[in-house]
């Protein structure tokens, strides 16, 4: 099936089987492995990309569902010169990841998340990153990062 | 073009002991990490690997016609395919009494657990691999499967252990019989502890490569142990280990599980040579590695312990099973577990009277392998659960207890009972900070309040433990193998520009060693550490390393980092004097720039001496050889205990059953750290998987072997709304060794068992023998009846 996708603000037309899944698109059609399969049943959350500005695991969805629409992944987030975004500046900083895996879920659930709610407090991120699963940290310093970014991101210097 | 800003004095800031900027992250957080699932070769064809659904049957007939007609499917390989059928894998040891077998790379003549790959299919894609692998037709002959690892088998899983014992040893100090005889109270316990995983993020994941004409093989792989795999390959394959590369880019968590060669690995090359120069990529989904990689900890442990009236631990004794599964996993055993538990089962406590004896014991269901910790986080709780159990008997306070019996900075070294040598002593120290951190008092005060007003009540739970670390030569990870894990390398260049490239043995699957090691030879060389690049993961790179296990990497791969740094800076100033006609031992090497000792400016830059010894050997004082770089290899020998302690407060819901952490702190000893915010990410992720076993994830079995846990629906590992926030702090007592390291991988998964069965004993005055520590089963020995 022809499907058109814009991904990152660049437009992509597709033709995929209706049982290809969107992040298998994303990987393998357009080369954008940076979103990653950690359980390919969606529970994991580590495939988590915005799909029209919404999280969606891109394990769970087939690419001719997001046919028309709008999809951001962990490769959108930096500035085309390469600088991270608060985010990104606030797990590195925070050492909000080790070995990289889930990062990319994390980061586009917490870019969702500072997008709707620009102050969450602890527990609230808390509550909103529990549908990830990170086997390395053990959560603090994603909660720090996560925090820190919603404060540099309400007060930029 | 040399010419570089001369630094004032005292500009150097050393990297070690500051959180440098991880050299890792930018490429993680940007979505251009390098992970084997992500390779992409030209026309690189993809494995599915068909699966046993029995877990322990004959294989009479494999039928492939139908996969072979699937649109897209190039080959089905089998056990029997000529490829495959000489090729086995088979861990040796020479312990007395082990029982080696083989493990096919595809199963042959009968499948030992369900799970097992029986066949493989090649085809364009993943998809349509798979829709090959459902047109494979298997035929079973089920056999009476073993689940439970000491119940009596009906038929073995392997015919030469025909009661399924593949290892048993004892340990032995002292005379346990007539000590516990002598003892003033005798406690006993019998207790289970669950058998869970590691489940890395990224599952397991191998692309294998043939080049026909020059016959050599290259193994991308998302292992922990690429020289060890590549030594393994070398041998099992029949190729010179020269023609084997194995390349571990970015890997997406390990924990152990990927300290392992695997059958699939294996097929995977050999299905690569069998159809030279074409790729092959297989990477594991969620449910095959539930299934298929390796699981660990299905323990039983029946135990008496003796005191005397004054709270000394007098004698242990303790008859331990391990379920190994159904292969003794290569190259680690079936001794790993065993062998770990009986060696470190004492702990952190002085003990003169010991006897132990640990088994091995072969099952239908996966094989056990290393899981971080390996073996620990249950003998933690069995030896924890001995000293709440005493303290109760005695009436004595349970950390009183623990402190009463720890091994003391004054008995160091101290031999354990399993005559393994402990050189921390520091455990009193983190059990005072820890004490202190926690605020013992404030929660007991807590406690009593709660009890007084009918609130939740609450107990505080305790683990100590040492965590042995970076283990050399004589203390070597692994039941007497035909290698010994002792030593790591490290080579050290200065190119002709003057920057570093270092070439590490070590591996990373998170713990940040490109980021650690660029610490070390910073330091150790004079340069700064944005001037320093980290190779690792690629046999064709880096001299050697064994990789990943033991939390040995900071300590031995930091060991060869910093002598080879130190070796490459004295080559350095040797030039740069002879260069300058100055006395060497009136030199020195700082950020880059070469200073006579007590002297403001630099006398030369590394940049020019490095131009020198490759660009300009008009230049080279007599008797230099061109190029700047050394090669070190480091050993530390004994190794490197490091002790920690856990206390937490854990409050319990009678009704529901339900479990809220409300305060969790950890000391160690991480020795001499070298990156702050590493140390404590390893120990935070460490005690995460700790609580994951304690309270939430296990494996479970139905009784004829399926896996009734085998998605993430029902096998739960914790999220951010499960982990408490932690407290970590540390106790520094530098290591011997260069780096003054003490490993700190491992230690945080040691003491949550320990601490959360403790706090609901401690709450509730219900002991709990059998983990994981769930509300159905808090709820059950509160009102008794099944618990699941």
């Amino acid at each position: 099936m022809r499907i058109t996708l814009t991904v990152n603000g660049t437009r992509h037309r597709l033709d995929v089987e209706p049982r290809r899944t969107l992040a298998d698109a994303l990987r393998e059609d357009l080369g954008l492995t940076g979103t990653h399969l950690g359980c390919e049943h969606g529970v994991c959350g580590a495939c988590t990309v915005l799909v029209d500005a919404e999280p969606a695991r891109a394990c769970l969805m087939f690419a001719v569902q997001a046919d028309g629409s709008t999809v951001r992944t962990v490769e959108g987030l930096a500035a085309p010169d390469g600088t991270l975004d608060p985010l990104q500046e606030a797990f590195s900083t925070c050492h909000g990841l080790q070995c990289g895996a889930c990062t990319p879920g994390m980061l586009m659930t917490a870019t969702h998340l500072l997008e709707v709610e620009p102050a969450p407090d602890r527990e609230r991120i808390r509550a909103e990153m529990a549908g990830h699963i990170c086997r390395c940290t053990g959560y603090m310093g994603i909660v720090d990062a996560v925090e820190s970014a919603a404060r540099a991101v309400r007060a930029p210097s | 073009m040399t010419a570089v800003e001369p630094q004032p004095v005292g500009e150097h800031r050393p990297a070690t002991g500051t959180a440098v900027r991880r050299k890792e992250d930018t490429r993680l957080l940007t979505g251009r990490g390098r992970y084997v699932s992500d390779l992409v070769l030209p026309r690189m064809r993809h494995v599915t690997f068909v699966r046993s659904p029995i877990a322990h049957a004959r294989l009479s007939a494999i039928d492939t016609t139908a996969a072979l007609a699937t649109e897209g499917v190039h080959t089905v390989f089998t056990g029997e395919h000529p490829a495959m059928r000489a090729v086995s894998l088979r861990a040796r040891s020479a312990l007395p009494g082990y029982v080696e077998t083989d493990q096919p790379p595809l199963a042959r003549g009968k499948v030992r657990f369900a799970g097992e790959a029986v066949a493989a299919v090649v085809a364009d894609d993943r998809y349509l691999a798979e829709d090959g692998a459902e047109g494979v037709d298997v035929d079973y002959e089920p056999l009476a499967p073993t689940v439970c690892a000491w119940a009596v088998p009906t038929d073995p899983v392997h015919d030469e252990a025909p009661d399924n014992l593949l290892l048993s040893r004892t340990f032995r100090a002292g005379d346990a019989a007539d000590a516990l005889a002598q003892a003033d109270v005798v406690v006993e316990r019998e207790l289970t502890t669950n058998r869970h995983g590691g489940n890395p993020i990224e599952c397991r994941a191998g692309v294998a490569r043939f080049d026909g004409a020059d016959r050599r093989l290259t193994f991308w792989s998302g292992t922990q142990v690429p020289h060890l795999v590549r030594t393994q390959l070398a041998e099992l394959l029949e190729l010179p280990e020269g023609d084997v590369r194995v390349i571990a880019p970015d890997v997406g968590g390990g924990f152990g599980v990927k300290s392992v060669l695997y059958p699939e690995d294996v097929a995977l090359c050999l299905m690569a040579i069998a159809t030279p120069d074409t790729a092959l990529k297989w990477v594991e989904d969620r449910v095959e590695h539930l299934l298929a990689a390796t699981h660990a900890r299905d323990h039983r442990y029946v135990l008496r312990a003796g005191f005397a009236a004054d709270g000394e631990l007098l004698a242990v004794t303790a008859d331990v099973w391990c379920n190994t599964g159904a292969y003794s996993v290569y190259p680690w055993t079936a001794g790993i577990e065993p062998l770990m538990a009986g060696g470190l089962l004492t702990g952190p406590y002085k003990l003169s009277h010991y006897e132990a004896t640990v088994r091995g014991v072969a099952t239908n269901t996966s094989p056990s392998g290393p899981y971080r910790g390996v073996a620990r986080p249950s003998t933690v709780f069995a030896m924890e659960a001995l000293m709440d159990s005493g303290a109760r008997a005695l009436r004595m306070d349970p950390i009183a207890l623990r402190r009463r019996n720890l091994i003391l900075p004054a008995d160091i070294p101290y031999k354990m009972p399993s005559r393994l040598v402990d050189d921390s002593g520091a455990y009193e120290a983190c059990l005072d900070r820890a004490v202190e951190v926690f605020d013992v008092e404030r929660w007991r005060a807590e406690q009593a309040r709660r009890r007084e007003a009918g609130e939740r009540p609450i107990g505080i739970g305790v683990g100590i433990y040492n965590e042995l670390t970076g283990l050399g030569r004589a203390a070597s990870a692994g039941p007497r193998m035909p290698f010994r894990t002792g030593h790591d390398a490290c080579t050290v260049r200065v190119n002709p520009d003057g920057r570093v490239t270092v070439f590490s043995g070590v591996t990373s699957q998170g713990q940040g060693l490109e980021t650690t090691m660029a610490q070390v030879v910073a330091d150790a060389l004079g340069v700064a550490y944005d001037d320093v690049t980290v190779r690792y993961g690629d046999t064709d790179e880096s001299l050697w390393g064994f990789g990943a296990f033991s939390s040995r990497q900071a300590v031995i791969g930091g060991g060869a980092a910093q002598l080879a740094g130190t070796d490459v800076r004295d080559k350095v100033l040797a030039l740069a004097g002879a260069l300058r006609e100055v006395d060497v031992s009136d030199l020195d090497l700082r950020g880059g720039q070469v200073y006579v000792r007590g002297q403001e400016k630099p006398v030369i830059a590394l940049a020019e001496v490095a131009r020198v010894a490759y660009l300009q050997s008009d230049r080279l004082p007599e008797g230099f050889e061109p190029g700047l770089e050394g090669t070190k290899f480091y050993d530390p020998v004994r190794g490197a205990f490091a002790a920690g302690v856990q206390i937490a407060a854990l409050e319990f819901d009678p009704v529901t059953g339900g479990t809220t952490i409300l305060s969790w702190v950890c000391v160690e000893d991480a020795g001499t750290i070298v990156h702050p915010v590493i140390v404590d990410g390893q120990i935070a992720g460490a005690i995460a998987q700790g609580i994951g076993g304690a309270m939430y994830e296990h494996l479970v079995y139905d009784d004829v072997g399926n896996l009734t846990t085998g998605t993430l629906l029902d096998y739960l590992m914790p999220t951010a709304g499960e982990i408490p926030e932690l407290t970590i702090d540390h106790v520094s007592t530098p290591a011997a060794n260069p780096t003054g390291a003490r490993g700190v991988g491992e230690g945080g998964t040691l003491a949550p068992n320990a601490v959360v069965a403790g706090a609901l004993a401690d709450a509730l005055g219900v002991e709990v023998d059998d983990l994981p520590v769930t509300p159905a089963r808090i709820w059950a020995l509160l009102h008794g009846g099944a618990d699941r």
